[in-house]
Order: structure tokens, then sequence, then C-alpha cells
């Protein structure tokens, strides 16, 4: 029931994950933070069985780590999200699978351009100008197909995140403690205010 | 007969193992590689093997490398050994943090290379690493500078400044005459100087074959570039002259029968 | 278990700190036919001189000194043969696994490392002797664009602007050190690439079916292109570098 959701807009890519750590009916924790730096330009969120999401996420981590250390070279979000895609289709054929849908946002320096992409626990990739997993994407991708332009500023598509939590919020039968968000530019990781 | 001799290295009657202490010569034929300690900083410097005209230096492999975000190594030996042995410590580093949520101690990492090259001592069908190796670093939140050695033998020593490589024995009576234990280099600035000023004593090319990697603590890791060696050995140069000078000048002021020193009256 | 003792004792050091087996093969390198490689501002130029020929011997259809590891590196290889195929099949399977990974070509340097590591192997341990081959590396890649890389039995490998390997290397060295220019375009880079290798041929003249040829430039397009050369180009080049005159060629022809 986690809310991942992933925006890109003119010159960053924003991600939003909900605060909320549940199990059954109990809320555990209300600040988590479901996304890991996997480079100086790129940022992965991810949602599933919990453990297997943090495992995961902090495998990839160590092994863009491992590749930037040894190249002295930063791979670019296109190349991190193919890694990722191949480890998750690695996993759909082992004995016991990582059940993990994550979202990759990244900036690539060389062209210049944000990048975001979609990939399941299946191994199904995709680049998207916004994205979502689990039941956030039913609520919010009206909004975001009547009101997104790629054009948009990180304002602008910050307040059009707002507006998705705002009816997330208002429709979802359960709390999920507001949302982190983070954006990826040229710059690198940045957070911005939660939204609530 | 009997797989007694599937080791390569085993001792002998008189109690050596060859092997190791062979290794050990590939180490000395290799190019020389030093480590300074600073109060704040940790240099690595090295002898680049003589560059030849055509060879492309952008794409030519370093002989310092990044192990991971906090530490370094310089290496003296054969080249393919420490691609190996490097490998396997980087490895090791990003294994550590994703086990332990925390970058491997700089004695962590010694102890961890100096183990695998101890394995390679005894193990069938294997010769040992041709390598020593020269890491240096900090620790996590730490500013205490570190600096460790390990050799071919697995044998691993904590370091105030060591050098290692071909003429080795040179510089490291120059550090043993002009390093002071208690009062190590202040600034970064003076801990490059003396670590270049080492070097000179046995690279004669100057500054196109020394490489210089700075550590300083948070994981501040800077590579000088030719120009900026080459700055400091022009400085080096400079006052190398200006104490000659001084030198002869006190030696003409002896010599001169108008001033006879105490020494000469005496006789 | 004689053989046993033999064996394991392939590569160990000698009391002097050196590897022989690895002196020895690369010993037995300096016997083969020399390769060439010239970087230019536009291109690269491998050059290389086979040592076996025959009238009989199928021109278009057997490199041997020439091979594709991808879309975007050639390798020229100076040594044994056998040895150099099983490490350019290591080398092919290694390339499509990194684009299949990362959807991308794989940086020239990590190929080359990962054969260099390969090599290493073989000098420290299971007990076998050395892959007899050296490699020139021409290839291209985003971060550092046209890249020319050497690699010997030892496991070192080297950056270069022009290089050669096999017999005669250091003749062919010193004439390439004279006549490179950091501003040679590729043009001038086959040239220099075939005169180096006829003046240190050892046969008198250096004749098309002697030679393999291959260069990698980007087209008008921005797109990057490998080409191993035919005989009949070859002998073209020949021609226009002036190696082969026109009438030797005739009478080749009616041989």
């Amino acid at each position: 029931m986690d809310i991942i959701l992933g925006i890109r807009v003119q010159d960053s890519v924003i991600l939003a994950t909900s605060k909320a750590v549940t199990r059954g009916i109990s809320i555990l924790k209300d600040s988590d933070d479901k996304t890991r730096q996997l480079s100086p330009h790129t940022l992965m969120s991810f949602t599933g069985e919990s453990g297997d999401t943090v495992q995961f996420a902090e495998y990839i981590q160590a092994n863009m780590q491992l590749y930037s250390i040894r190249e002295a070279y930063e791979l670019s979000p296109q190349a991190v999200s193919s890694f990722v895609r191949q480890e998750l289709a690695k996993s759909i054929r082992s004995r016991k699978p990582y059940q993990v849908n994550v979202l990759i946002g990244g900036y690539n320096a060389k062209t210049e351009k944000p990048e975001l992409y979609q990939i399941d626990y299946l191994g199904t990739k995709v680049e998207l100008p916004y994205a979502a997993h689990g039941y956030a994407g039913f609520y919010t991708f009206s909004l975001l197909d009547r009101h997104y332009r790629p054009d948009m500023n990180e304002e602008e598509g910050y307040s059009l995140l707002k507006q998705c939590i705002q009816e997330l919020n208002k429709r979802m039968p359960m709390d999920f403690k507001g949302v982190i968000v983070k954006v990826v530019d040229k710059n690198g990781v940045r957070q911005l205010d939660d939204i609530e | 007969m009997s797989g007694y001799d599937r080791a390569l290295s085993i001792f002998s009657p008189d109690g050596h193992i060859f092997q190791v202490e062979y290794a050990a010569e590939a180490v000395k034929r290799g190019t020389c590689a030093v480590g300074i300690k600073g109060k704040q900083c940790v240099v690595l410097g090295c002898e680049r093997r003589s560059t030849l005209k055509l060879q492309d230096t952008r794409i030519t492999p370093s002989k310092i490398s990044r192990i991971d975000n906090h530490v370094v190594l310089s290496f003296s030996g054969l080249n393919a050994d420490s691609r190996i042995l490097i490998e396997k410590a980087r490895v090791e580093a990003q294994s550590h943090r994703l086990t332990l949520e925390d970058p491997v101690t700089i004695e962590y990492l010694t102890r961890y290379v100096a183990g695998v090259q101890q394995r390679y001592t005894q193990s069938g069908g294997v010769r040992p690493f041709g390598v020593s190796t020269l890491i240096a670093g900090f620790d996590p939140r730490d500013s205490t500078p570190k600096l460790y050695q390990t050799e071919p033998s697995g044998i691993y020593s904590a370091w105030t400044a060591q050098t290692i490589g071909r003429n080795s024995k040179t510089v490291r009576e120059f550090l043993e005459k002009n390093y002071n234990r208690d009062d190590p280099p202040a600034s970064v600035n003076d801990c490059v100087k003396l670590t270049i000023k080492s070097l000179l004593e046995v690279v004669q090319t100057g500054a196109k074959n020394i490489e210089i990697t700075v550590v300083e603590p948070d994981s501040k890791i800077a590579t000088l570039s030719s120009q900026e060696i080459g700055k400091f050995v022009e400085e080096i140069e400079r006052e190398k002259q200006q104490s000659q000078e001084e030198h002869e000048k006190k030696k003409k002021s002896a010599s001169t029968p108008a001033a006879p020193t105490p020494a000469t009256a005496a006789l | 278990m004689g053989s046993r003792r033999y064996d394991s004792r392939t590569t160990i050091f000698s009391p002097e700190g050196r590897l022989y087996q690895v002196e020895y093969a690369l010993e037995s390198i300096s016997h083969a036919g020399t390769a060439i490689g010239v970087m230019a501002t536009d291109g690269i130029v491998l050059a290389a001189e086979r040592k076996v020929t025959s009238k009989l011997l199928e021109q278009d259809t057997s490199t041997e000194k020439l091979y594709r590891l991808n879309d975007k590196i050639t390798v020229a290889v100076a040594g044994l043969t056998a040895d150099a195929e099983i490490l350019i099949n290591t080398a092919r399977v290694y390339a499509q696994n990194y684009l299949k990974t990362y959807n991308e070509d794989i940086p020239v340097e990590i190929l080359v490392k990962r054969l260099s590591d390969i090599k290493q192997g073989y000098t420290q341990h299971g007990g076998l002797r050395p892959f007899g081959v050296s490699f020139i590396y021409a290839g291209y890649d985003e971060r550092y664009g046209y890249q020319l890389y050497t690699s010997n039995p030892s496991g070192n490998y080297t950056g270069w602007k022009a290089i050669s390997v096999g017999a005669n290397t250091s003749a062919a060295q010193t004439l390439l050190q004279v006549d490179y220019k950091d501003e040679i375009n590729l043009e001038g880079a086959i040239d220099l690439a075939l005169k180096t290798l006829s003046k240190t041929s050892d046969s008198s003249t250096l004749t098309y079916d002697r030679v393999e040829f291959a260069t990698i430039q980007k087209d008008e397009k921005g797109d990057l292109h490998q080409k191993v050369y035919k005989p009949q180009e070859i002998q073209e080049l020949l021609v226009a570098a002036g190696i082969t005159k026109k009438d030797d060629d005739d009478e080749d022809k009616e041989d």
C-alpha cells in the first residue's frame, strides 16, 4: 500500500515516497525513506515485500558504488536502470525472487536530460514522463494526464505532485503519513519539503 | 613425491620459503612508491615507469588506485598482480559497507589485503603476489591519518612514513633523516613537498614521472596534475641550488687566508 | 607425477624475482608477425604482417591477425593464434554480456582490463603456461573517444598513440616515434602504418597477401564503422603508399 510516484519535468526528476511503514493493521513508523541514491545523479525509490526492498536496493547501491570506484566513472541513468532490470530479471528466475518494484530517476549529464524509469519485479522496464507503482497510479494518473507538461519546471512539478497527494489523502482508505520528496537534477540529489 | 610439491611455496630444509623471498625480489624490481603521514593528511607518491614517447598518458593506468571513497592504495612490483589485489580489495570494501553499513577502516582493509597475500603463500598450485602495497586514508569519522604496508608474505605493518620498491633503501634513508615523527609536516603542502623531495632522490626525470595523491579526512582525495607536481619540483630544485651555493660560499670564505676560522687557527 | 611436478612449476619466481615463463612467452612473440596500430584524430588504423602465405591460401576467409571483438573494438594479434582465439572468444562473450547488462557498449578499457586479468591469472595459478599473445586493441567509447591499447602475456596493459608488437618491434617503434604527429589524420595514419610495416618487414617487398589491414572511423552521420580490408583494397592501399608499384601488381595477377 506504499505510495511511490515519480515525475519528469524540464530539467529534473521528482520522486515522492510515502513515509508510513505498515505491518498488518498497524503503522510502525511515519518517517520512512523508501529511496536509495545509486550514484551522484541517480536515485531509486522502491516498494514491495518489506525486507526484500531494502536488501535489494542496498545490493544495487553497493554494486553501483563498486562500478564507480573501479572505473572512476559514473554510469548513465539508462545504464543503471538496465542493470537493475537485469538483476530483477535474474531474480524472477531464481528459487526465491525479490518482490520489489522500483522507480529510477536520474539526470544524464552527457545529454543534459532527466530520465525516469519504471521497473517491476518481473523485470519490465519502461521509460516514462510520470510513473507510479501500486494503487497510487489509479488515483493520480487522471490528474497527471490532465496537467502534465514536459516543459514544467521543478516548482510546477512539485505543485502537481502536491495535488496528487491531496487526491490520495482524500480518496485512499488508509493513512500513508505523507510523502518524502526528492529531486534529481544536474547538481545531484536534493530533498524538498515533505508533503503531508 | 606424494603431493609434496603441490604447493609452490614450501619450506626449504633450512627454513626459508623461497617463493616468498623471490616475490620480495620482484617487489624490489618494481618502481618506487612512498607514503608519508602529515598532521592532517596522508600523501602517496610513486615513480611512474618511464613514459615512452608514444604512450597515451590519458588512458595508461595509474599506480595509485582508489579502493573506496576514503582509501587509496599504491604498490611496487608486478602491475598485473596488483590489479587483482586491488579488485579484491574494492569488492571487500563495498561488501563491508553493505553488510555492516559502515565503510572499512584502513586497518581492516590492510588486514584483508595482507590476508589475501598470505593465502597465496600457502595454497596449492599458486605463486605469491609479487607486490607490496601502501594503503593510506582516514577511518570513517576520524581525523587521524593512517598508513600501512603489506608484503608478499602477508605481513602488514603501520608506518609514519614508508617506501617500497626499487631504490627504496635510498629513499628510506632520506626519510629517516628528514622526517620527524614527533613533528610531522603540518600542512598538506609541506607533506607533498617532502614526498616529492624523497622521490626525487631516485627519480631522475622529474615531474612527468611522478604521481601524487593526497588524502584528507572526510574522503577528500585529490590527485595532483603534472603541472602542480612540476611546480614543487622547481621549488625543490631552486632550494637545492641555493643551499649548494651557500655551502660553496662558506667553503670559499673558509679557505680565504684573510679570515682564518678558529679551527684552522688551532691547527 | 613427474609431469605434474613440471606443470605446477611453470610460472614461479626466479631468485631475482622474475617470471621466466612470462619472459619466454614475450620472447616467442618477438618472432611473430609484426602488428602496428596508429591512432589518428579521426580514427584508428591496424596493420599486420602475416607470416604464413601460400598461393593456395584463401585470401578472403582466413584472417589470422585481425579480429572484431564487438561493434566498437578490433584487435590485432601477435603470437600464438590458437591462444589468441581463446581469449578473443572470451572477449566477445564478455562484451555482449556487458551490452546485455547495461544496454550500452562496453568501454574499451574495461574489456582490455578483463582480458589482461585473464592473462594475469595464467601467470599465477592453475599450473598452466601463460598465454603466448600480445594484442593491440583499437576501439572507441563515449568517455575517451578513440583509444589504442596493448596487452602482453604478463597481463600488463598500456595506452598508446602509436604502437607495434611482434617481430622487429623496436625498429618499428623508432620509426613511429620519428614520424608520428599528434594531429595526424586517418589518411596519414594509414600511410604511416603501411610504410612502417614495409620498412620493418623481413621480406624484401611487402605484398598484399602478407598484409592484413583494418580501420575504425566515423561516417558523416557520426556512426562508427569498422572496416577489415579485402585483399584487393589492401593492394590499392599499397600502391597508393608507393610500396607496391603498379607494374608489379599486373605481373602478380598473371602468375
